[in-house]
């Protein structure tokens, strides 16, 4: 088998045995999961069981003590941020992370300055409309509301014109007519070939949207499988919402 | 820029066209004495922009910039006089090349870390240089190093407008009109979300410090041959590095055109207060208030009063200093 083929055949996200602890905490306790091809995978778990931990090393933000992360068929544990989001791997950052100095259509543009540029005006444009933000294009990003900072930060993810993408809880506590049109973003998008991974605490939205739901707990993957044999199975259940949201 | 779309360009340009046309004028216009507060103006409008580069639109704090502008000062005395007798024209590349390397070498490793230590590291980086000017021969030590005496005002005069012209010209498409520019706001205000869009923040802070460094070390050439003598005290010393810092504080920190507002406003009070007090400490005072007056009621300084934000990069260089802010 080629190089190639032998990567297309590999699920686009790996990880095996990823450990992160900051200090006495163990964020990531050995974390084993898998994202397919266009697939849309929902990731549930109790606050602090260490999702987002989990994004940030798999996206290089912050790097593991142990384990692998194969992306696209590479090894990335490890790498630099900046590598690993070239190789076509973008996240959202659960509180927004935006450019608060710089305007809506700027912090499209940053998004795409290390990437490809031919075009770029024209997909920010795009972006804009998508997401419904035209009329605020100018404004400062420190000046939107709560929902537009979250589009804005799943904007920007969309101008990396990513094969992969972690969303960190990008529709909580946005208004619904938000709430739509991400999820229809996110829709349009696997169409297209992208891949998601989409941290969720809406049940709602993982039984809408997701393919296959993955759960977490205490630093490590529980189960996974499709909603309605997760829902099913009650203990799961219990991990899950037996506790303080 | 788009905050004001509904706005005509027009009459900024025609007003940078009309300031544009008075400058090239000067010479003509004013006397000798009044001719050098010009070319002095315009030498620190300079500065405080290439200042700005770094300390504005990335939010890295460079305590130690005099170092720059005093390496091309002694490169171009050295390069001058003998043996060598070069042309003032020749020293200024190998300033700038020397100011390059010193540029890598502090910034490589310490512009990775919280702007602290950047800080810092930029700070003692100058402070030895005081020290090593004053203790060699090569350099004239305490006393200084003469340059070959050039006694041409419309010269340097025009040197500064021409050096000063091409860094806001530069500063402009770079930082305003680039793709580089985004790079260089976007890491300032989220250093992991940069890294996250593919922006490999530590070599672009790197060739933003390069590019700052390299501007000072030109306006340090050209001061050292006008003034046609400098010491350690007066190329490398912390105040013209504080005058930079007011000066941006000033007239808006991370903006094109505040360096230039705070950094001609600050040298003509300097000079009237010269005037009419002589070289007293009062000016000292004056940087003082300025600094609280500003961080207290114009946090976007002087250029910020013409556009209306929220947001302001005072804050996020501060972040950047202190290492709050968002990781995550
Ligand atoms: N940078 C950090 N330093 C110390 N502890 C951290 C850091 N990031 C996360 N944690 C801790 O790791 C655990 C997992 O956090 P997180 O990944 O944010 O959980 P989740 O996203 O599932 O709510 C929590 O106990 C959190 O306090
Ligand atoms: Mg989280």
């Amino acid at each position: 088998m080629t190089a190639s083929a032998q990567a297309s055949a590999e699920p686009i996200l790996l990880v095996r045995g990823l450990y992160k602890h900051f200090g006495g905490i163990k964020a990531t306790n050995g974390v084993d999961l898998a994202v397919g091809r266009q697939e849309i995978a929902g990731l549930i778990g109790p606050n602090g069981c260490g999702k987002s931990t989990l994004f940030s090393l798999v996206s290089g933000t912050v790097a593991p003590d142990k384990g692998e992360i194969r992306f696209d068929g590479r090894a990335i544990a490890g790498m630099s941020a900046h590598r690993i989001a070239r190789l076509g791997l973008a996240r959202t950052f659960q509180i927004p992370a935006l450019f608060d100095n710089m305007s809506v259509t700027e912090n499209l543009l940053a998004a795409a300055a290390e990437g490809h540029w031919p075009g770029a005006q024209e997909r920010a444009a795009a972006t804009l409309a998508l997401l419904e933000l035209g009329h605020v294009a100018d404004n400062r990003a420190s000046d939107l509301s709560g929902g537009q900072q979250k589009l804005l930060e799943f904007g920007r993810a969309v101008m990396r014109q990513a094969s992969l993408i972690l969303l960190d809880e990008v529709t909580a506590g946005v208004h619904p007519n938000i709430r739509k049109i991400i999820l229809e973003a996110i829709a349009s998008l696997r169409e297209r070939g992208v891949s998601f991974l989409v941290i969720e605490h809406d049940m709602e939205m993982v039984r809408s949207v997701c393919d296959r739901i993955i759960v977490m707990d205490s630093g490590r993957v529980v189960t996974s499988g499709a909603f309605e044999d997760i829902v099913r199975n009650s203990e799961v259940m219990q991990t899950y919402l037996g506790r303080p949201q | 820029m788009a905050a004001q779309p509904m706005k005509s360009r027009w009459p900024g340009l025609l007003l940078l066209a009309v300031i544009l046309v008075v400058l090239a004028l000067m010479p003509l216009l004013v006397n000798n004495y009044w001719l050098r507060v010009a070319t002095g103006a315009l030498m620190w409008a300079g500065l405080a922009c290439s200042w700005n580069m770094l300390g504005g639109y990335a939010g890295y704090i460079n305590f130690g910039h005099s170092a720059f502008f005093g390496l091309g000062a002694y490169v171009t005395a050295f390069l001058m006089n003998d043996p060598f007798g070069l042309p003032f024209l020749a020293t200024i590349p190998a300033g700038m090349m020397v100011t390059a390397v010193f540029a890598v070498i502090i910034g490589a490793p310490t512009l990775r870390l919280r702007g602290a230590y950047f800080a810092i590291a930029t700070w003692a980086f100058a402070e030895v240089l005081i020290q090593f000017a004053s203790a060699m021969d090569f350099t004239g030590g305490i006393g200084g190093i003469g340059l070959p005496p050039y006694l041409n005002e419309r010269f340097f005069y025009y040197a500064m407008f021409g050096t000063a012209a091409l860094t806001y010209l530069v500063a402009w498409a770079l930082f305003e009109r680039s793709r580089f520019g985004l790079k260089v706001k976007a890491l300032r205000d989220h250093e992991p979300a940069a890294e996250a869009m593919g922006i490999n923040t530590a070599l672009v802070k790197l060739q933003t410090f390069v590019l700052s460094a390299v501007t000072a070390s030109v306006f340090g050439a050209i001061f050292a041959y006008w003034v046609t003598f400098i010491n350690p005290k007066s190329v490398f010393g912390g105040d013209i590095t504080d005058q930079m810092v007011v000066m941006v504080l000033l007239g808006g920190l991370g903006t094109l055109w505040g360096p230039a507002i705070g950094g001609v406003t600050l040298f003509v009070v300097n000079r009237l207060i010269w005037m009419h007090w002589g070289d007293t400490a009062f000016y000292i005072a004056i940087l003082g208030a300025a600094i609280v007056l500003v961080v207290l009621f114009l946090p976007n300084g002087i250029a910020g009063l013409f556009v209306r934000r929220k947001a302001n990069a005072l804050e996020k260089v501060a972040e950047k200093l202190i290492g709050g802010g968002g990781e995550r």
